[in-house]
């Protein structure tokens, strides 16, 4: 089954096709890096998708149903989306903030019902942050606070994930935290759509690697093919060493540019 | 998530508003006993009476009514932009509304009680809070949407000058100016029924987007992707704001700072949620308001001091102590 599919979609940002004649189809169980340089419209991509943005044209199907059929509350019940940056305006509590997760979820004029309790306690197990619940969350480490944000993922319980860069400006430890935490969602059947810079990261831990550069996809396969050395050359520019990294396919190294 | 301490601020806040409230009707030139207050309350057929329920009763009143107003507007806007240092006065709307209202007040199109009065200055707060928010754009940073609310502010001031200036007679202009400066002073049972159903409807606006406004923690898009009608909670927002602080500059003139202060007092309490701080921010706005309009007439002189003029003598260096206290936020923050 399809979870989420784009057909011919282009998003025009002043006059500029952003993204350009995209296809792409996302599966349940499936963790997918989106790739490619920067202002390849990585981020406008996942906008669009999730829909943030309007298409310019094409269209979006989310399980068989036009995307833009969909309610805003029906959409996000169905996907939830995590933006650059793990941004919180206001020192709420990691509870509370986990709690906005049930937002599509909860009667707005009843306090959290059972179920969503349940979730929001599901999400703080499954990300260690239960010891946190009670802090504000502008006084956590960078890497608390992006195991908090993917928590209030975590609590909508919703069958995709967009992540956008959740692995920026986190320590190597917290980088693979999370890109586990990716993988986890995805083997419980999620469908998973990271954007991620970091390579070896991309390659290691996703099915799938879809590569973008000026707006088009270019690459849409299993890593180890979509991240070749001639493509490596062509989109990013980089020349890369493959290492072995612990049994599965070599992984690929950035080396120098080309 | 606890809504027991919030029922418990709550409740406390009420409590000292009942107790201002009484003390507001006490306070005037006729001394008059609590005993004789509550029997005129109650209807009494003498001079106690009519002072009560024609002098002091609306006084009370609007500053109960336009206090939570101001108070709700700033935890509104606040809310919006998610930054506790955004006041509508800041904005610019207040001297929008006043600018509006003196024009129609130095003309003497209509009399001082009539709907003119509030329509006009909730289109002038209109005008400027809808032209704030569609010049900062959506991703504004706090920097542009203040210097936009600075020239905002000080366009309208020159309108308010320029109604001023043209002014058709010395006693029109005078008038303009004494109202300029934010009063509850000889405000009459009419000045409620003009003020007050707008202000609700205002604060009814402005409290439907709780939900949104925690949401909003998050930033627009993560909001958005929640199922935020974000386009739909900026406008409730600026129509909200135009109503309450348009129908108080209507009847009270320019009071400022208020927005900025008493969500402030209650912030902590609530665990900086912009949800939880709606209500007892509308609640501090009104003990702020009614305590200051009992301080204005405590003090004594020939003349008294205008509220608008205690409320930015005292909101402004609080502002100031804000500004102090966020600044390593602000220098931080994405510009």
């Amino acid at each position: 089954m399809t979870m989420l599919r784009a057909e011919k979609l282009s998003v025009v940002l002043r006059g500029r096709a952003v993204v350009d004649d995209a296809e792409l189809t996302l599966q349940p169980g499936v963790l997918t890096a989106l790739v490619g340089p920067n202002g390849a419209g990585k981020t406008t991509l996942m906008r669009a998708l999730a829909g943030l943005i309007p298409a310019s044209s094409g269209r979006i199907v989310l399980k068989d149903r036009p995307l833009h059929d969909f309610t805003p509350r029906e959409r996000a019940r169905s996907i939830a989306y995590l933006p650059q940056g793990n941004v919180f305006h206001w020192p709420l509590d990691v509870a509370a903030v986990v709690a906005l997760g049930r937002h599509p979820h909860a009667d707005p004029f009843a306090p959290l019902s059972g179920t969503d309790r349940a979730a929001v306690a599901h999400a703080l197990a499954a990300t260690q942050t239960e010891e946190l619940a009670e802090r504000p969350v502008t006084t956590l480490s960078g890497g608390e606070r992006a195991r908090v944000a993917l928590a209030r993922v975590l609590a909508t319980e919703a069958d995709i994930l967009f992540a956008d860069e959740p692995t920026a400006a986190l320590d190597p430890r917290h980088q693979l935290v999370v890109m586990e935490l990716l993988r986890g969602i995805a083997r419980r059947g999620g469908a998973v759509l990271a954007i991620v810079h970091d390579l070896p990261l991309a390659a290691r831990f996703s099915d799938r690697v879809v590569v973008m550069q000026r707006g088009r996809i270019v690459a849409d396969a299993p890593p180890r093919e979509a991240l070749d050395d001639a493509r490596l050359a062509a989109v990013f520019g980089i020349v890369a060493a493959r290492v072995e990294a612990g049994g599965e396919v070599p992984v690929p190294l950035p080396l120098r540019p080309v | 998530m606890d809504r027991l301490p919030d029922l418990r601020l709550n409740l406390a806040l009420a409590a000292l508003l009942a107790v201002l409230a009484l003390a507001s009707l006490t306070v005037g030139p006729a001394p008059l006993s609590p005993r004789a207050i509550l029997a005129a309350l109650a209807g009494s057929d003498d001079v106690a009476g009519l002072i009560v329920r024609e002098i002091r009763l609306p006084r009370t009143l609007l500053a109960l009514a336009i206090g939570a107003a101001l108070g709700l507007s700033g935890a509104a806007l606040q809310g919006l932009v998610r930054n506790p240092l955004a006041e509508p006065a800041l904005f610019g709307a207040p001297q929008a509304a006043a600018a509006a209202a003196s024009f129609v007040i130095a003309f003497g199109f209509f009399p001082a009680t009539s709907f003119a009065v509030p329509l006009a200055a909730i289109g002038g707060a209109l005008v400027s809070i809808g032209g704030l928010v569609a010049i900062a754009g959506r991703r504004a940073s706090l920097t542009v949407t203040l210097l936009a609310g600075l020239a905002l502010a000080s366009f309208a001031g020159a309108a308010t000058a320029l109604a001023l200036n043209l002014a058709p007679n010395p006693f029109a202009a005078i008038e303009v100016a004494f109202w300029l400066l934010g009063s509850l002073q000889d405000r009459s049972a009419e000045h409620v029924t003009l003020a007050v159903p707008f202000l609700a409807a205002g604060c009814a606006l402005m409290a439907a987007n709780a939900r949104a406004f925690r949401a909003l923690t998050l930033g627009e898009d993560a909001a958005a992707s929640l199922g935020v009608n974000i386009d739909a909670v900026r406008l409730r927002v600026v129509i909200g704001v135009a109503l309450g602080v348009g129908a108080a500059v209507a009847v009270a003139g320019a009071i400022g700072f208020v927005g900025l202060v008493a969500p402030h007092l209650v912030r902590r309490a609530v665990g900086s949620d912009p949800a939880r701080v709606l209500l007892p921010g509308a609640l501090a706005g009104a003990t702020l308001l009614l305590a200051a309009d009992i301080a204005v007439r405590l003090v004594p002189g020939p003349v008294e001091i205008k509220l608008g003029v205690v409320t930015a003598l005292i909101g402004v260096p609080f502002f100031l102590v804000m500004i102090f206290a966020e600044r390593r936020a602000l220098e931080g923050a994405p510009s």
